[in-house]
């Protein structure tokens, strides 16, 4: 009886002194403490998710801790927003977006923004482009010549969305009227809808495209870039060859609590920033035709590019 | 082919592939008959597990598992009313009465046989036909799929059993309950309440095991001498003439919808299933008999879904476009293994699609010999009382609707389809038609309106193309019999007097 008694008084203390333990980690030296649970707000298998997975292993071992994914796709990741900003701003929590994060935030269909969240960096630049099925179009003048004459359908991944904007950014810069927005529920929907002769064109990111490029089952014909790219150095860029200033694309990055001390935010920074130098990194964006446009962002610089960003398609939607 | 699909075999029986193989269908087979983990959650769990694999074992091992979850979800659908995976959920709808009539036996005998059979017609097609199939994929935009979500919707009057006016309360209910959340053609958010969860829509799952399995648990818990557990003896006879005699129209009707609605892009098994089951009542000489323990009833939604989870990888295979939640997990699986998935994967790297074809059709025959063994081990479950069997019940769906996007949101909503549900029973409503309006609402209205934006608001969309015309033709006068059906034969009741 004594024994169980003392026994209970032990683990009681124990449980007492591991409690205390907790409270005293803010300093960056003894981050991370725990288990980091990253949130992806969009669904498993995705070009967001497989950035995460991507970079789960190297996460891991260089902050020595396990590394926890969820997938919170509700409402295009406003869940995985909220639940960010709703954390202990310790760094534990880190959220792994898209550039529907700010698109959604200017539409006012997630009202967690920067006020809430802290961009840490950005690693993927991820350009977009006007794709088309070959067989209806040889390239972009004479896509152009035909939206001048008729109506086109132009689709792209979900309305409100990195795609929309994009589309809505060509349409203003090009003068072409014509054209209509036509949003589908994921990529290959809309790809298989140009294939099928169903919808004129779409607009979405070029790493999606390179395989079909191959096969000549659908063809970027512009690029939404500064220049034309080295790769696909036939393929007008919006910037070089029209004069359009267009050259956002899907960008994806990492955010934390807007509170979280700034030691913490500079040795996530970092690790982030030896994950995005390594070789398995620059393998896997090589394999994922995501080397086009150097990806990486500081903190600073990311965070001035998304308010940039967030005025930016504030206007284009409220002028749509 | 014949030679790249030999030479696929090959590859598929080395001892260190079979292995693989045999241990997929043992973990797909668990999970799938768990009522809380389904395929897509235990290809997400192995995904980590598959990237320290060579590619074709990882992949034989994913697909294998897939087709393995889809066939055993409908065990506990039969048995306790808890589909063990979205894509059984129709199957319940006749398996469980069997159930209680003392027919599990048969029951399971008749899903193994169909699931089967739809499971080998499904992977036959995937391999011959999987570029032709493609094509015609392509053919279908958004006025066919609207149309086919019409189709499916029009069967409203026969799965009433009776009950008009309910069954259309039902219907509606289903279908405004899909018009929750944030609008998939302009992004508004509809019936949110400013609530970020709310936003996300309301998923058919949590709706679909709250209103079938937690209702059932309630209803049993309140029946205080039920509770005691099955103790009668069953026996599983998986070939059974007479009954192959009754089913096999159904099952060859059935596993072909099942392909072909499966390889649509983003339409996948689940629907593959109730459209399946849907025509089998239209179709039947007496639709009345449906909801009540009718074989067909579990024949059409278990060979449909298991030819559809192959279908659905048809559009992955030929097109690298997913056809269902699952294959857009492999999607990302192709891509962190370095493949290309796209229309050039066949030709790049045949040989690893061909094995894993090759080990579809072996998981299909290893899952009718382990399914007896494994089923009699699971109906000694019913032996068990069901005051420890229904808490049991309780806690692995709700395990299940949580990961389904790791939402406590949708595990309140379950519990909250739950009483709902316990209490619709009691009026004998046919729930079955608030998952029809669940399941093809989404695909109905936001097609509907894409293809409006399509035609710049012109109707004339949807009869000036052949597929949709014809669909919804058929639409039209299957409304117009349902509607003139009841008058004539009462005209023709009262001539008689």
């Amino acid at each position: 009886m004594k024994l169980k008694k003392s026994l209970i008084s032990l683990v009681s203390g124990l449980i007492v002194l591991a409690g205390c333990g907790d409270e005293t980690t803010d300093s960056a030296e003894e981050y991370p403490t725990e288990n980091i649970d990253l949130l992806v707000g969009a669904g498993p298998g995705g070009g967001t998710d497989n950035f995460a997975r991507a970079t789960e292993d190297q996460l891991s071992d260089k902050l020595e801790t396990n590394i926890v994914i969820e997938n919170l796709e509700q409402a295009s990741g406003a869940v995985a927003n909220e639940e960010t900003a709703n954390s202990a701003p310790d760094g534990h929590t880190i959220n792994y977006v898209s550039s529907t994060f700010i698109v959604s935030n200017a539409a006012g269909q997630n009202d967690t923004g920067l006020d809430e969240l802290t961009p840490v960096a950005r690693m993927q630049s991820d350009i977009l482009s006007l794709v088309v099925n070959p067989d209806e179009f040889d390239n972009f003048e004479e896509f152009r010549e035909y939206a001048e004459a008729n109506e086109v359908n132009v689709g792209g991944t979900h309305a409100v969305s990195p795609d929309e904007m994009g589309f809505l950014e060509l349409q203003n810069e090009s003068d072409i009227d014509n054209m209509n927005y036509v949003p589908y529920d994921d990529t290959g929907e809309v790809q298989a809808a140009v294939m099928g002769g169903n919808l004129d064109a779409y607009v979405g990111v070029i790493s999606a495209v390179e395989e079909y490029m191959e096969s000549g089952d659908l063809e970027p014909v512009l690029v939404f870039s500064e220049e034309r790219l080295d790769e696909m150095s036939d393929i007008p860029a919006t910037v070089e060859d029209y004069g359009w200033d267009i050259t956002n694309g899907n960008e994806r990055g990492v955010l934390v609590h807007a509170d979280t001390p700034p030691e913490i935010l500079d040795e996530l920074e970092n690790v982030l920033n030896e994950i995005f130098e390594s070789d398995e990194y620059k393998e896997y964006e090589e394999q994922n035709s995501l080397h086009y446009r150097d990806g990486w962002m500081s903190s600073e610089e990311y965070e001035q590019k998304l308010e940039e960003d967030y005025e930016m398609y504030q206007e284009l939607l409220e002028n749509q | 082919m014949l030679d790249n699909l030999l030479g696929g075999l090959m590859t598929a029986i080395e001892p260190s592939h079979f292995i693989i193989l045999l241990l997929a269908v043992v973990i797909g087979f668990l999970g799938g008959a768990l009522p809380g983990l389904s395929g897509v959650m235990l290809v997400v769990v192995l995904l980590p597990v598959t990237y320290g694999m060579e590619t074709t074992s990882a992949f034989m091992l994913l697909t294998a598992i897939y087709g393995a979850t889809v066939f055993s979800g409908m065990i506990t659908s039969i048995l306790y009313r808890a589909p063990g995976t979205p894509e059984s959920v129709t199957t319940v709808y006749d398996g469980y009465p069997m159930t209680q009539r003392g027919e599990a036996g048969k029951a399971l005998g008749v899903g193994i046989l169909s699931s089967t059979i739809g499971g080998i017609v499904g992977t036959i097609f995937l391999i011959a036909l999987t570029p032709t199939l493609a094509s015609i994929a392509l053919q279908f935009a958004a006025p066919e799929y609207f149309a086919l979500a019409v189709l499916g919707l029009t069967v409203v009057a026969s799965l009433s059993s009776g009950k008009l006016i309910m069954g259309f309360i039902g219907v509606l209910f289903g279908l405004f309950l899909a018009t929750i959340g944030t609008d998939t053609i302009t992004g508004t958010q509809r019936f949110t309440f400013g609530s970020s969860e709310i936003a996300g829509g309301i998923e058919h799952v949590p709706v679909i095991i709250g209103l079938f399995a937690i209702s059932e648990v309630l209803n049993r818990a309140t029946e205080t001498q039920n509770l005691k557990g099955n103790v009668e003896k069953f026996k599983i006879k998986i070939f059974d003439s007479t009954v192959f005699k009754k089913i096999r129209g159904t099952l060859a009707r059935s596993s072909l919808i099942g392909v072909g609605i499966g390889s649509l892009p983003g339409v996948g098994p689940t629907t593959a299933a109730i459209l399946s089951y849907s025509e089998t009542v239209r179709w039947s000489k007496n639709p009345q008999k449906f909801g009540k323990g009718a074989p067909e009833g579990i024949t059409a939604p278990e060979s449909a879904n298991n030819a559809g989870a192959m279908g659905a990888l048809v559009p992955l295979f030929a097109l690298g476009i997913p056809g269902s939640a699952t294959t857009a997990v492999m999607l990302g699986a192709f891509v962190m293994h370095g493949l290309q998935p796209g229309p050039n994967l066949m030709t790049t790297d045949g040989d690893i699609v061909y094995a894993v074809f090759a080990g579809l059709l072996i998981v299909n025959l290893l899952v009718l010999i382990f399914s007896k063994p494994f089923i009699i081990m699971f109906s000694k479950l019913l032996n068990i009382p069901y005051s420890i069997i229904g808490p049991l019940i309780v806690i692995f769906c709700m395990i299940g609707t949580f990961a389904l996007r790791n939402s406590m949101f949708d595990v309140f909503l379950m519990m909250g389809f739950g009483v709902l549900g316990f209490f619709l029973e009691k009026l004998r409503f046919p729930l079955i038609t608030i998952v029809l309006g669940i399941v093809l609402g989404p695909l109905a209205e936001s097609e509907f309106r894409r293809s409006l934006e399509l035609s710049g608001g012109d109707l004339s969309i949807f009869v000036s193309r052949p597929i949709s015309a014809t669909l919804l033709t058929i639409s039209v006068i299957m409304v117009t019999l349902a509607i003139i059906k009841p008058i004539i034969d009462k005209k023709r009741k009262t001539h008689t007097n």
